[in-house]
């Protein structure tokens, strides 16, 4: 009462109402979510997850570590338009997950974006001041995973990007599968005038290569450039057909007129500023705050090369972002990420028991990146979280032992398995250490995901994620 | 290290039609009669606990004069008992059975009031046990050792008024959150009516306790006055978390708040009182009066906020501050009212 009696007083009741509205408005909060991961690590199901969770606020007591909705302080949640991008596909992928015969929602061709308006109430009487109720804005965009690794090409130019790229193409386990295109490339003089169907046929050949990278024996992570591993036309535009030059090239000579390097360079830079740099300043160079999702299970499957290969690709993605502290003036004029979440996806897939040793192999893999941040007072965290968790924990007897063990559905053939996944290791894995049959973490066909009457069970600290991210905006 | 044999578990298959689920509750031991080892719960977190105050060994001599103090006062009162039923029986049957009556309906009504105490003290030394147990596994990110806790805070409840509300709380526990998140989950979700209910009795009595003070017209009746209130309030608290608000139980718990509040420190009052103020900026229109019933008023929060604390078995997460602020506030717009309309 205090103050804002003394307050309302002063003022007339036919302008109290407007002032209250420009008041909230002044007051209201925008938060751009950056929900950021490679590809097949869960963005999309995160997101549906996630706003089906928060659309069903006013119902469904299904955050309960949410603090604001365990003190019922959140009124509801809607969506409303986003201008501009193509609005998120949530109907279809809800309807995905929540079919009689559930199925995850498919991989991510385009880029698309969804804006909630949270209500909430705030929660002390100096803070009601500014209204009781206020609005909390969240906005998020998703992408395709491969997408993100063009972000760094925007820092380089085509000499330094093929270095880099020749330094992974001829290491081990890139050099086995691309010898012959290896070779195919240093036949090519880069001085000649440029020969196009030749050096077309190559761009083909390494979209062929990056795409057997990009599945399982290899199941490799850093392929660049993610729209040409992305394309599936059989004579893709021309400018997306880059590819790098892997031989030494003496550069006194400068660049001819017309020759091979000089095409190469110029498709290089047609690349980044039609297809990377649109994409990065009109949505990544406002994020408030990040999520970052891992599939650490997948690196613990495949072995060493997968891990070290994920983990070079994490840190060159999170050098595109901005980090640091916001003042007022900044987050109004060019925000920077002030915190941020690093989420190992699918917990569901491991025991109960073992989520603390997958949060402590997440801050193993990611230690690196996360020391950069702190250095930029940045907070971070690390969680193991499953946004829906499609496995059951269980118990069987083994050898007269109770082993805990997970029962679920197999994601290739619907049919019911029970297994107990092995144990996620608490420190690098030494060169020797990465067994062949020590994980077996299989995929699961989501359980269904009932439209109305969520409950806590239907995911594993998505609450606890949203609360970090964005709990301090609801007080 | 390099042991030739592995140290890990291999990832088996099973049957799936073989396997027992597990229950909601974390692959929950059934109720065992395990005697809870107190002493080792409460030397494990020495540091975040209050501590307890410390029992004064007192010396044999002490001890054996109080035992014979006893011993010559139950003497000396079962022999005059026993004069005055033999005279009241002397002088006529009806006023002996009248005398007998009597006696007999005051040891009865003593009795149950022994039992009641002792009752509420055994409550409020598990609700410690309890609330150390669950400060232990707070700090905890590993899996399952709550179960052992969940059992025990189900049987605290077992005859609590709304122990349906509780339990089912208790049994909404998510299997996959580990010994932190279990405790964070209860204390925000298990005890809401209980809290809500608390939170409403001390704004009563603060502010009551604020006025009374504010309006008595003798400024030494001010202490018996707060005294009073703050008694009532602990009994209220007291009963709204189920512990029986005998009266031994009851000094015992505001010995506790006592305790606590100075253990708080000097620092820690200021602080609060500080921030109180300053939030609410409104202080310089008090009288000298008004200021006192402010600071009575606030006493008696801040006694009510740690009784409550004492009477959960959870920990209290809770700003402590906001809900001072919101009192505060409400305190001196009353006393300002108060004084104007006492005023006029
Ligand atoms: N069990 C389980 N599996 C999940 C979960 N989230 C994602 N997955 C699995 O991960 C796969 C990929 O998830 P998506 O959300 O499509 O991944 P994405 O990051 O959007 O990938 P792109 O769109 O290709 O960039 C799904 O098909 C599921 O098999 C989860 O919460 N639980
Ligand atoms: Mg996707």
């Amino acid at each position: 009462m205090g103050l804002t009696g003394h307050l309302t007083s002063l003022i007339s009741d036919a302008h109290k109402d407007r002032l209250q509205r420009v008041a909230e408005r002044t007051f209201e909060q925008h938060l751009n979510l950056a929900v950021t991961g490679l590809s097949g690590s869960g963005k999309t199901v995160f997101i549906t997850a996630l706003v089906h969770h928060l659309l069903q606020l006013d119902q469904d007591n299904s955050l309960p570590l949410l603090e604001a909705a365990a003190e019922k302080r959140l009124l509801g949640c809607r969506p409303i338009d986003a201008p501009g991008t193509r609005p998120f596909p949530f109907k279809g992928n809800l309807a995905a997950l929540s079919a009689s015969e559930p199925h995850w929602p498919r991989s991510t061709r385009d880029l698309s974006q969804i804006r909630l308006a949270i209500r909430y109430r705030r929660s002390t009487s100096i803070k009601r001041l500014l209204g009781e109720w206020g609005t909390v804005y969240l906005n998020i965009i998703d992408y395709p995973g491969e997408w993100l690794l063009d972000l760094p090409m925007l820092q380089q130019d085509f000499l330094s990007w093929s270095q880099q790229q020749t330094n992974l193409l001829q290491a081990s386990p890139r050099v086995e599968a691309a010898a012959q295109w290896l070779k195919a490339n240093r036949a090519i003089d880069w001085h000649a005038p440029a020969n196009l169907a030749q050096l077309n046929q190559l761009g083909l050949e390494f979209r062929d290569l990056l795409q057997s990278f990009r599945e399982p024996p290899h199941a490799l992570s850093m392929l660049q450039p993610g729209h040409l591993l992305l394309s599936e036309a059989s004579s893709p535009e021309q400018d997306l057909l880059l590819f790098p030059l892997t031989a030494e090239v003496s550069n006194e000579t400068g660049t001819p007129e017309g020759s091979a390097l000089a095409e190469m360079t110029r498709r290089y830079r047609s690349y980044c500023e039609r297809w990377v740099r649109p994409f990065y300043t009109e949505h990544f160079s406002r994020f408030d705050r990040q999520i970052i999702l891992t599939d650490c299970l997948k690196t613990l499957n495949q072995g060493e090369a997968c891990f070290d290969d994920m983990q070079l690709a994490l840190n060159t993605i999170l050098s595109s972002f901005h980090y640091g502290k916001n003042s007022l003036f900044r987050r109004l004029f060019s925000p920077r990420i002030d915190r941020v979440l690093f989420a190992a996806t699918k917990a569901d897939h491991v025991t109960a028991n073992q989520h603390a040793n997958l949060d402590r192999f997440l801050e193993l893999m990611v230690h690196d990146a996360r020391k950069e941040m702190r250095f930029e007072s940045v907070q971070t965290r690390c969680m193991a979280l499953a946004s829906v968790r499609s496995t059951q924990a269980a118990q069987a007897r083994k050898d007269g032992q109770l082993l805990s063990c997970l029962k679920g559905y197999r994601k290739e053939t619907g049919e019911p398995v029970a297994l107990f996944p092995g144990e996620i290791p608490t420190e690098l894995p030494r060169a020797e250490d990465w067994h062949q049959d020590r994980f077996r973490f299989i995929d699961f066909a989501p359980r269904a995901l009932p439209r109305s009457g969520l409950k806590p069970e239907h995911h594993i600290r998505l609450d606890q994620a949203l609360e970090y991210l964005t709990g301090d905006l609801f007080r | 290290m390099s042991s030739s044999k592995h140290d890990w578990h291999r990832p088996t298959f099973l049957d799936p039609a073989s396997i027992e689920n597990t229950d909601t509750r974390q692959g929950f031991i059934p109720a065992t009669d395990i005697p809870p080892d107190e002493a080792e719960a409460v030397d494990e977190t020495p540091e975040t606990g209050i501590p307890e105050p410390k029992k004064q060994k007192s010396t044999w001599p002490a001890r054996a004069l109080t035992a014979s103090l006893i011993a010559l006062l139950s003497l000396a009162v079962g022999a005059e008992l026993y004069r005055l039923l033999d005279w009241s029986f002397g002088l006529h049957t009806l006023l002996g059975t009248a005398v007998a009556s009597l006696i007999i309906v005051c040891t009865g009504c003593g009795l149950w009031q022994l039992r009641r105490s002792l009752k509420g003290l055994r409550q409020l030394r598990h609700t410690r046990d309890l609330r150390t147990e669950a400060q232990r596994l707070s700090t905890r990110n590993s899996h399952g050792g709550a179960a052992h806790f969940l059992n025990r805070l189900e049987a605290h409840y077992r005859d609590h008024p709304q122990q349906d509300s509780i339990i089912q709380q208790i049994h909404q526990v998510d299997s996959s959150y580990n010994d932190a998140e279990v405790i964070r989950f209860l204390s925000s979700h298990a005890l809401t009516k209980q809290d809500k209910l608390a939170r409403a009795c001390i704004r009563k009595h603060s502010l009551a306790a604020g006025t009374l003070v504010a309006l008595s017209p003798w400024a030494s009746f001010d202490m018996l006055l707060a005294g009073w209130r703050n008694l009532r309030m602990l009994r209220e608290i007291m009963s709204i978390y189920g512990v029986a608000p005998g009266a031994s139980a009851q000094i015992r718990l505001l010995k506790q708040v006592f305790h606590s509040i100075a253990f708080a420190g000097i620092s820690d009052l200021a602080l609060d009182a500080g921030s109180t103020f300053l939030g609410t900026g409104l202080t310089s229109g008090l009288s000298s009066r008004a200021s006192q019933g402010l600071g009575a008023g606030l006493f008696t929060a801040r006694t009510g906020l740690t009784a409550m604390e004492l009477c959960r078995p959870l920990p209290f997460n809770v700003r402590r501050n906001s809900v001072m602020k919101r009192l505060a506030g409400e305190l001196v717009t009353q006393l300002a009212t108060g004084a104007r309309t006492s005023g006029r």
